[in-house]
Formats: structure tokens, C-alpha cells, sequence
């Protein structure tokens, strides 16, 4: 075949396949050259020497269709062994066992049908549903659980807390934790807090007779104190409806006054501008015993009102003392201050606070000497904004507003622990017990090392003598 | 401490819780009083301070600590 000897000597050289010049093999892969090639030998060497026509000899690719060199086949085989798929495709030829097809029969067998585990899927989520509508049903479910709450924990509460009950579930009061410069763990108190000043006016009340009035008092400014008090007004104007005489008649008008303005302590805070909805009530309801009563109370009735108040109270001097009562409590009263947390409510009663103070039970109260509280401040604004720091005499008289205002609320509340204690004086336990609830004292802080930090000794040494240490 | 040489007048903060709780105070309770009283003072004007430097104020002003009057008392409602 093709005798030239040039081609037989260049060969070698190029291919080291085709390099046997004995072996069957090379007669088989020169075998297709032949036809292709002619044996004209020009025409052979002339195409042998380029190494495109070479090359293109020898790869099956150009030729098409199915090899025809033992190489070709061979290398078809090997591709058709490797990827599986093709050899699938031609359907249970099975030149080769690859792993694949041995795993896959034996799954076969072990596992004929793969069924079960597209149902799961399916069966999932119908559960899914039938839990959802139990939610559903649970949520609506749920609405008698808040029946309970409703009713107020005080046992003689009347019928007209059913309608109460829905003050009780106020909105959060976001607009507090707003405006704090600093929550602090104190903070979070605040509404527990005031649902307990506004309780506390009722609960003091219970004790004597009049109490329907100023829960009813109490009740319409938690509705004020609501946002969304538009809700409301329906009930309010049958509750108006109802009590109407009752107010009128008995009418504990100096307790509904605290209990305003607790009320109104509550909520201007919170809400800027709450009377609207109140100023519908009232052109609802005949009476205007929620706000009303705020000014005109004074004007109305004095002399009923106070008979009343006073013996509650305990110190019962008739009418005169009811004139007392009411600057008093325009003047020294906490909740202005805190109603207004702005300024204008403080310095009005800022201007009050300068003429001669009573307190609500009447007696004249002393100012805290303006030379102790500079002292102080000074000292306290010194640690805080160092040496130079001044307090001016304008910022002096706020600070005396706050102790003021400080002292009424401490005082209150001790005489409530006092009275808690079944004491007829404030005793130190109740400072500690306060204290403890105001956060100074706890497991780590005791009354003396607080005591140590803040007070000069001889004031240490009065104190040691009564309380051990615990 | 050693800015308080005197004491306080005690007799006044007697009279002043006398009056507002209505009731008589025990020998030295009035002593502790005066200590939350202090501790009450520091936290006003800390809180004013804070509020006055945030305020861009140099000294503490009266406003500032109306502003934060009524925050402090709620952090001292026993």
C-alpha cells in the first residue's frame, strides 16, 4: 500500500500511532485512506505531506456518520461508557455495567416503587389548612378570656364597670417613651403607675360611702384619657344618662376634682388635644360631669361639696376649710405639673405656689428654706457640670416648684404606707419601704450606704442609733 | 458632704411632711426623708444638666428643669 517510502519513513515521525509499520492495526486504519485517496502517488504525497490533510485523516469527526476506524470506535465506546445517558438512550444494549447502572438495578429491586414519597407534599399541607382555620377559631375563641378583665378587682363595684372595662385596655403609651430623654428601667413603671394613681383615688374612696361618683369621675377621664375615645362616646352618653341625678345630688365634688386631674394627668400627656371628643360627650349627655365639674364645681357647690369631702378627709371645719381646700390644691398639687409638663400650667402655679401654701388637709405647709435647696442644687449641678456651674435664681424658683411638688408626692405616699401599716406615724420603715420602690435601695444598696454617700455625719449617727443595720 | 457643714433644718421637713401626710413622723424618719429629698435633687439636676447641655445652654435653665420636673417626680412615686 501506498509504497512510497517517503511516506513511510515521514510517518513514524509524526504519528507514534500509525508508527508499527507490521502491526494489523496500521493495515486497518490506512485501510479507509484508500478510497478517499486515490493511489495516484503524486497526488498522495501531496496530500500526506500537509498536516491539515493529516490530520483530518485520521479524526472520525470529519468523516460523519459512524466510525469506521477500530480508533474511532473505540474512542465512541469509551465516551458511550462514560456518560450513561447515551448508553441508556440506546436501550438495554449494556455494552458496559457502569456503577450507575448497578446501583440503579439494584434499587430496582429493592425498591420497586418510589411512590410514597411524592405524597408526602401533598398530604402536608391540608393539614396546614385545617390548622389555620383552628387559629381562626381559636382567635375568636378568645374574645370571652377578656370578660374577666373587664370587671374591676373591687368587689362592690357596680354594673357600670361593665362599661369601664373597655378603658381598661389601653393603648400603650408610646408617646411617653418618645419624649424621655433616657428610659430607664424606672420607665417602664409608667403605665402600671398610672393605672395605680388612677386607681388610688377609688380605692381610698371605697372606704366611705361615696364611691359610685368618683368611680363614674374616675371612669370618664380614663375615657378621656383614651385616643380613641370616639369609640366611647355611646357608652359615656348612656353612662351620663344614667347618673345624671346621682352626680347632681350627692356629688363628692372635691374628690372628683382629684380625680380630674389625675385623669387629666393621665392623658394630656399623652394626648394633646383630648377635649374634643369630651366636648361631644357633653353636648351628648345633659350634664358635663366630666369636664364640667372642673371649674364650675367650685362655683356650684361649695357648701354641699365640701361637707362630704371633709369628713373623709378627717379634719372637718366646715365651709372655710373648703375655700382652703381649693387653692391648695390649685396651688401645691402634683398633677398641674405633670399635666403640663409645659411650662405655662408651672408658672402659673409657680405664681400660686409664692402666696401662703396649704396643704390638702389643710395645714400650712413651709417651704423648704430657699438657702438648703440653693445648696443643694448648686452642689448637684457642680458634680454634674463642674465647679462653675451656676443655678440662677429663675431656675432656683423651678427647683423649688419640683421639691415642693416632691414633698406632697412623698408625703402622700408615706402617709399611704403608714396607713397601710396600720400606723398613725410615718415611721422609718415606711422611708425604706419607698425608698425600695423608688429603686435606691436593693440587695446591694442599703439605707446607710446611701446614707454615708449623701448625708454629713452627725445625721449618720442619728440614724444608726434607732435602725440597726439589716 | 463637706459643702453641707449645717445641717438641714429638720424641724422644717418635719413640719413639711407633717402637713402634707397629715400625720406624725417617727423620731429620725425625717432623716432618711431628707436623703431621698437629696437623692431627688441630684437626679433633677442631672437630668436638667443633661437636658440644658443638650439644649446647647450653658448654665442649667429654668426651663430645662421644668422640663424634667415632672419626668423625675414619676421616678420617685414610691
Amino acid at each position: 500500500m501506498s509504497g512510497t517510502p517517503n511516506l513511510r519513513a515521514r510517518q513514524p515521525v509524526r504519528d507514534s500511532e500509525a508508527s508499527t509499520p507490521a502491526g494489523g492495526t496500521t493495515l486497518t486504519t490506512r485501510l479507509p485512506i484508500h478510497p478517499r485517496f486515490p493511489s495516484t502517488p503524486s497526488r498522495f504525497t501531496a496530500s500526506t505531506t500537509p498536516l491539515t490533510n493529516r490530520s483530518s485523516r485520521w479524526t472520525p469527526g470529519n468523516r460523519g456518520g459512524a466510525p469506521s476506524t477500530p480508533h474511532g470506535l473505540r474512542a465512541m465506546q469509551r465516551r458511550a461508557a462514560n456518560t450513561p445517558g447515551r448508553e441508556r438512550r440506546k436501550s438495554g444494549r449494556g455494552q458496559r455495567e457502569s456503577v450507575f447502572d448497578v446501583l440503579r438495578n439494584l434499587s430496582k429491586a429493592l425498591a420497586p416503587e418510589s411512590q410514597p414519597i411524592r405524597s408526602s407534599p401533598q398530604a402536608q399541607p391540608e393539614p396546614e389548612s385545617e390548622s389555620e382555620i383552628d387559629e381562626i377559631d381559636e382567635l375568636d375563641n378568645e374574645t370571652p378570656p377578656e370578660r374577666p378583665r373587664l370587671s374591676l378587682p373591687l368587689e362592690e363595684v357596680e354594673e357600670d364597670d361593665d362599661d369601664d372595662g373597655s378603658p381598661e385596655i389601653r393603648p400603650p403609651r408610646m408617646s411617653l417613651a418618645l419624649e424621655d430623654d433616657d428610659m430607664t428601667h424606672t420607665s417602664v413603671e409608667y403605665p402600671r403607675r398610672a393605672t395605680f394613681d388612677r386607681d388610688r383615688p377609688r380605692l381610698s374612696m371605697m372606704s366611705y360611702g361615696a364611691t359610685r361618683l368618683d368611680e363614674n369621675f374616675g371612669d370618664a377621664t380614663g375615657l378621656e384619657s383614651d385616643s380613641d375615645a370616639g369609640d366611647f362616646t355611646g357608652i359615656i352618653g348612656d353612662e351620663d344618662g344614667e347618673q345624671d341625678e346621682t352626680i347632681i345630688s350627692q356629688s363628692a365634688f372635691d374628690r372628683g376634682g382629684e380625680t380630674e386631674d389625675l385623669g387629666r394627668f393621665n392623658f394630656e400627656f399623652n394626648f394633646p388635644s383630648p377635649n374634643a371628643p369630651v366636648d361631644d360627650l357633653d353636648a351628648d349627655g345633659p350634664t358635663n360631669d366630666d369636664e364640667g365639674f372642673e371649674l364650675p364645681a367650685i362655683g356650684l357647690e361649695p357648701g354641699l361639696n365640701l361637707v362630704p369631702d371633709d369628713s373623709e378627709v378627717g379634719d372637718a371645719t366646715g365651709d372655710s376649710n373648703v375655700e382652703l381646700n381649693l387653692p391648695s390644691r390649685v396651688s401645691m398639687s402634683e398633677s398641674p405639673g405633670f399635666v403640663g409638663g409645659g411650662v405655662r400650667d408651672e408658672e402659673i402655679i409657680v405664681q400660686g405656689s409664692k402666696q401662703k401654701k396649704l396643704s390638702r388637709h389643710g395645714i400650712p405647709v413651709p417651704n423648704m428654706p430657699a438657702g438648703v435647696v440653693r445648696k443643694l442644687a448648686t452642689r448637684f449641678a457642680r458634680a454634674r457640670a463642674g465647679p462653675k456651674a451656676k443655678v440662677s435664681k429663675t431656675t432656683l424658683a423651678a427647683i423649688e416648684q419640683a421639691s415642693s411638688w416632691y414633698f406632697e408626692q412623698a408625703s402622700e405616699d408615706l402617709a399611704a404606707y403608714s396607713k397601710h401599716a396600720g400606723r398613725k406615724t410615718i415611721d422609718e420603715a415606711d422611708v425604706t419601704a419607698l425608698m425600695r420602690r423608688q429603686r435606691h435601695l436593693n440587695n446591694t444598696t442599703t439605707v446607710f450606704s446611701l446614707a454615708q454617700k449623701h448625708l454629713p455625719k452627725e445625721l449618720l449617727q442619728d440614724m444608726r442609733l434607732p435602725m440597726p443595720p439589716r | 458632704m463637706a459643702a453641707t457643714q449645717k445641717l438641714y433644718p429638720r424641724a422644717t421637713v418635719k413640719r413639711i411632711v407633717k402637713a402634707q401626710a397629715n400625720r406624725s413622723l417617727s423620731k429620725n424618719a425625717d432623716i432618711l426623708i431628707f436623703l431621698d429629698y437629696m437623692l431627688f435633687m441630684q437626679e433633677l439636676m442631672r437630668e436638667a444638666s443633661i437636658r440644658s447641655r443638650k439644649a446647647g445652654e450653658k448654665n442649667i435653665s429654668p426651663n430645662s428643669v421644668r422640663k424634667v420636673t415632672e419626668k423625675t417626680l414619676r421616678k420617685f412615686k414610691g
